[in-house]
């Protein structure tokens, strides 16, 4: 049987009178010369590790005791131009958690070193087992008596184990995993630990450790503070080698101890952000030491640290926290 | 006020244009700075951090194509013209002056620069003394990390041989000769085509641009040469150590 022709208007809607439904724009942040690379890049899916996504975002009150939380905190990490033009997965990651008693704040931010094609579960380990392991520490340890050392370490032996397991299942052969060198070149992160005090006198005490380029700084008034020596200062040509677990420098580094007030930062970040920010006194800083003068909403958040600058596009993560 | 405009990957190529690169060799090379550019416009992530330059050679050196962005507007692709003798030395003291000059100029400019790579290209043997190319390339190359003396920004250096080129000069141009990150030359195979083999070298100096684009987004330092077996025909790869050529 032969449908019946279905009659479709044709004549142009009314005038419209009534005010538009939605408001609101998105443009992308930019500091300078944004390369060509962010409007041609044409982002391709991994097809290995399908199920990671390309952004972990938070956006939370930490340290909630009745009415009156903490801190606000934001994490955003983020795959990088790069390895979105290359179909590579990202390998940044963080992790945070706040201890049972609410009395700390416990954070991680890891970079999982490109060399290594699964260096992402590398970032995953270290962050969420070494979170969790500072949680367990912190049951009947004082922050400033954390043995850090041995914690990265421990830390070290776990993503070596777990590692070798991995490539094990995987089809690499036990002679190509023998050493923690070899395991290492196949898996490897950064990582940057963070005890925040959340409650009495010692309210936004930082006890902070790393291991490789992952950096620390405290935004207050306006300026950014580096907590440690600033990658590549002075080198004549660019180096990207960087430390990272499980293989520990034969030199530990110090534990950095700062403190962060209402009004000011704790930024941790790898150097995908770390990079361009440099010395912290140059355009990059202006620019997120102006929008995160307060704690933004998670996806401006997010939207900040994806800013465009020619040739910066690596994985990108930061997590901030703001004492209220 | 201190802080990195971006991190950059310079790439100079330096040809012979002695009188017997006439021809087709000529065109051959001219085509392969067309075609870098072809493929920069194809990689945005490169073509943001590769900085192209071009010095030509004979008695003396010139720079032909400033080290520059190749797909920025106003930039004109040079046109190599052949004219008399084959000074290695001229090459490589201009060659010396502009990698300075360059990487000066960057780090002024707030840039970060990436080891940068040398491209040299010949047909023939060199018509100066091999005293004195020998000591313009260990002026290129030398550096004494310890006292700091010589030249910190040292080049990776992967010559390029075709027809007359001597392998053991070509071979002693290789930087750095031995090491982790050592370097090989590519050389023509004996009755190959001599256009034909400046085609294959393009394809190594491209793969070489693209692979090093890899290897920073994989954390590495800079230059990656093609494997062997994805070498294009015409031309096979050698080290420093080699002593048999095909």
């Amino acid at each position: 049987m032969e449908a019946e022709p279905r009659i479709v208007s044709t004549d142009l809607p009314q005038e419209r009178s009534e005010v538009a439904s939605w408001t609101g724009c998105f443009e992308p942040f930019a500091v300078g010369d944004p390369g060509r690379a962010p409007d041609r890049v044409i982002s391709k899916l991994n097809t290995r590790f399908w199920y990671r996504p390309e952004l972990a975002l938070d956006a939370v009150m930490v340290g909630q005791e009745g009415e009156s939380p903490f801190a606000a905190l934001r994490a955003a990490s983020i795959r990088g131009l790069s390895h979105r033009h290359y179909g590579e997965v990202r390998q940044d990651e963080y992790a945070f958690r706040v201890t049972p008693d609410n009395r700390y704040l416990v954070v991680c931010v890891a970079d999982g070193v490109s060399a290594g094609k699964w260096s992402h579960l590398a970032a995953l380990w270290g962050s969420r087992g070494g979170v969790d392991d500072l949680c367990r520490i912190l049951r009947d340890t004082e922050p400033e008596d954390i043995d850090w050392p041995r914690f990265v370490g421990e830390v070290a032996a776990q993503v070596e184990q777990a590692g070798r397991d991995h490539l094990l299942r995987h089809g690499v052969l036990p002679e190509d995993v023998g050493t923690t060198r070899q395991v290492a070149g196949q898996l490897a992160t950064t990582v940057l630990y963070a005890v925040v005090c959340l409650s009495g006198s010692a309210a936004g005490q930082a006890h902070v450790y790393g291991i490789g380029d992952t950096s620390v700084w405290v935004l207050a008034d306006g300026h950014w503070h580096p907590r440690q020596p600033i990658k590549n200062d002075g080198a004549e040509v660019y180096s990207s080698s960087v430390t990272a677990l499980p293989l520990l420098p034969r030199e530990l580094p110090p534990v950095i101890r700062t403190r962060v007030a209402p009004g000011q930062v704790l930024v941790l970040m790898t150097d995908g952000v770390g990079d361009p920010l440099g010395d912290g006194t140059g355009s990059v800083a202006e620019f997120l030491a102006d929008r995160w003068c307060l704690p933004p909403s998670g996806l401006e958040f997010a939207a900040q640290v994806d800013f465009r600058r020619s040739t910066f596009d690596d994985d990108r993560t930061v997590v901030a926290l703001w004492p209220l | 006020m201190s802080e990195t405009r971006g991190t950059l990957l310079p790439f100079y190529l330096v040809v012979d244009v002695s009188y017997s690169m006439s021809g087709s060799k000529i065109d051959a090379a001219n085509d392969m700075i067309v075609r870098v550019q072809d493929e920069l416009a194809k990689n945005p992530i490169l073509a943001d951090k590769v900085r192209f330059s071009v010095i030509d050679f004979s008695d003396d050196a010139r720079v032909l194509l400033p080290l520059c962005d190749l797909l920025e507007r106003g930039v004109t692709v040079p046109r190599l013209t052949v004219r008399a003798g084959t000074s290695f030395a001229a090459a490589l003291r201009v060659l010396r002056t502009e990698i300075e000059t360059n990487v000066k100029q960057l780090k002024g400019d707030s840039f970060k620069v990436h080891r940068p790579v040398v491209f040299f290209l010949s047909d023939g043997m060199p018509t100066d003394p091999d005293a004195d190319w020998q000591a313009a390339f260990r002026d290129l190359t030398h550096y004494d990390p310890a006292t700091g003396s010589g030249f910190r920004t040292r080049p990776n250096v992967v010559p390029c041989g075709v027809d007359d080129a001597d392998p053991r000069v070509m071979q002693q141009l290789i930087f750095p000769a031995t090491g982790e990150k050592q370097m090989r030359m590519y050389l023509m195979d004996r009755g190959e085509d001599a256009a034909n083999a400046i085609g294959s070298i393009a394809q190594v100096l491209i793969s070489s641009i693209l692979s090093s684009g890899v290897s920073i987004a994989a954390g590495g330092s800079g230059i990656m040469l093609p494997a062997a077996a994805e070498l294009p025909g015409g031309v096979h790869e050698y080290t420093a150590d080699d002593q048999d050529f095909v």
